[in-house]
């Protein structure tokens, strides 16, 4: 860039803004998010009450320019609504080309945007930025890995969506024996059960030494469905304190990806 | 009074029938104005007292209907006002984009009626089947007819044809989930401008390359808290604040095919939006600008 935004501390463009803005539509449960930008790739974060942090990541291959000041810290707070607003501008039928400009701290996000078939309308748009909140450090150095799983996306969100409604609670069962994954519900009158063996055609891949019971909100889980439901494949994995953690492979055809992952805190009570 | 048409060409039936609908969804209630050469659907707006139309659409009888004949209250009035349930009459005419032909007139039965009969061809046999709705009307009385004169509006400062209108719908659709009012601007160099502003966030999407048909200029904007556009000569720039949802529901008009839409502007007082179909019906929108 020679246009006098090499000093700005953080520019990027893309061809199509499209499948960013699904990513984000996908974690956009709050209303703003912390937006931080490093030098290998773009990160959104939200969180719920302390309980679930999910973040939409995008490695820097994704833009066709990208570029951040080494020397600063690029990370501040915005409304995810109105950003996802701004990237769907031009409607979800049209694939509009994408910049983004960050001149310097307090300055607002701005973006430009320019329908790829349309040349005589663009869009620019200024959103405000805040000073980012702390986020919460949920990784813990001390805690290992008891289980690793690899689904389907497609066939897990089938499985959570079948799950009752009303249930407040979802009970994870992993184990190295037959069957493997057992996920139980309790609901006014019953307890519902859903197995899944290790042979199961959506289970990729299964990893679990010793037998594990996990407890978690239920309407956590299913603040990941809109993102299952783009994305190809996921990876759930349980760490010996009981955190959950997801990560999401976005389906997409070309060679580069776009993920997002849910940390989710697990119900304590009984343990 | 009398009134009785027919109508028998597809085209013609098929904008009819979204005209209403579109009319339908901007109001309750609508007033039909029947003269000898045009037909008149005219909305005001819902429970504001007696007020400018913010709706009017013309469409000349010759083109739709293939039988036009009517007779008004006497010499002096030869035109029928009926006021009708939007929603009533575009319901009816649902099945008319398939239908054969149309017959609709003034009838009495328990209260004036509109009788649509509307025949429609079987798709398996010869026979043809006959719908017939009966849409109650009320009789516009003489003394109120001036509430629906055609609005006279000052000469617009600039007059400036659209991008098509479902790609500003859009447009404007999302920027209403971020804010209420919408600022419209256009200049004499055919560039057009929507701009919301919130603490969030100020957005703007820029048409160019617009064909304007009149400008009126130069602009006055010795009063205003001038927002300077450096590059751009102000006197040539004119714009007003209007409502988004207001706004976001008249473009609903793009499912009228259209020949051409424009743009005319009042400096900061009002937005007129006109639509010429094929079958030239003219349709227009007003919506005022709404001033701090």
């Amino acid at each position: 860039m020679d246009d006098g935004t090499s000093q700005y501390y953080f520019t990027a463009s893309m061809d199509s803004g499209k499948t960013l803005h699904s990513l984000l539509k996908a974690i956009q449960f709050q209303e703003s998010a912390v937006f931080c930008a490093m030098s290998e790739g773009l990160k959104l974060t939200v969180e719920e009450g302390k309980c679930v942090q999910a973040s939409a990541y995008v490695p820097a291959d994704n833009f066709t320019e990208y570029h951040v000041r080494d020397d600063v810290d690029v990370i501040f707070k915005i409304s995810i609504a109105v950003l996802t607003e701004c990237l769907n501008i031009f409607g979800a039928s049209e694939e509009s080309s994408l910049k983004m400009y960050y001149r310097s701290e307090g300055s607002p996000l701005l973006l430009v945007l320019q329908p790829q078939s349309v040349h005589t309308v663009m869009t620019d748009c200024e959103i405000a930025t805040q000073t980012a909140d702390c986020l919460l450090e949920l990784r813990d150095e001390d805690a290992t890995e008891v289980a690793k799983l690899v689904l389907k996306a497609s066939a897990f969100l089938g499985l959570l969506a079948d799950l009752e409604r009303s249930c407040d609670v979802m009970e994870l069962h992993l184990s190295p024996d037959h069957p493997n994954v057992s996920i139980v519900t309790y609901g006014m009158q019953d307890r519902s059960c859903i197995e899944v063996p290790k042979s199961s055609d959506m289970m990729q891949s299964f990893s679990c030494e010793q037998p594990v019971t996990l407890k978690y909100q239920l309407p956590h889980i299913r603040l990941i469905m809109k993102a299952l439901a783009i994305s190809s494949k996921v990876v759930l994995r349980c760490s010996s304190n009981g955190l959950l953690l997801l990560q999401l492979k976005l389906e997409k055809d070309e060679q580069r990806q776009m993920f997002s992952e849910f940390h989710i805190v697990p119900l304590l009570d009984d343990y | 009074m009398k009134f009785r048409g027919i109508m028998i060409d597809a085209g013609p039936m098929r904008e009819f029938t979204n005209i209403v609908t579109t009319i339908s969804k901007l109001s309750k209630e609508c007033v039909l104005r029947l003269s000898d050469d045009k037909l008149y659907f005219i909305v005001s707006e819902d429970n504001s007292g007696p007020a400018p139309p913010v709706l009017w659409c013309e469409i000349p009888q010759v083109v739709f209907f293939s039988e036009y004949q009517m007779i008004g209250i006497d010499e002096e009035h030869k035109d029928i006002y009926l006021s009708v349930i939007s929603a009533n009459l575009a319901k009816s005419l649902v099945t008319l984009k398939s239908a054969k032909s149309l017959k609709i007139k003034l009838t009495k039965k328990q209260c004036p009626c509109l009788t649509l009969e509307i025949e429609m061809q079987s798709v398996i046999s010869q026979q043809s089947r006959q719908v017939t709705h009966d849409i109650p009307v009320v009789v516009v009385p003489r003394k109120m007819w001036s509430d629906f004169h055609e609005p006279k509006v000052q000469t617009p400062d600039i007059s400036i044809e659209l991008p098509t209108l479902k790609q500003l719908r859009t447009t404007i659709d999302r920027m209403r989930t971020m804010a209420q009012e919408v600022v419209i601007r256009a200049s004499a160099e055919g560039k057009l401008t929507l701009q919301i502003k919130t603490d969030m966030a100020k957005v703007s999407t820029r048409f160019k390359d617009l064909r304007v048909e009149a400008f009126e200029g130069p602009i006055d904007h010795s009063d205003s808290e001038t927002e300077s556009v450096a590059i751009e000569d102000i006197s040539k720039l004119c714009h007003c604040r209007v409502d988004a949802k207001k706004f976001s529901m008249f473009l609903s008009a793009d499912n009228i095919s259209h020949n051409r839409t424009i743009c005319s502007i009042v400096h900061k007082k009002l937005v007129i939006l006109c639509l010429y179909t094929q079958e030239n019906v003219k349709l227009q929108c007003f919506i005022t600008g709404i001033v701090y």
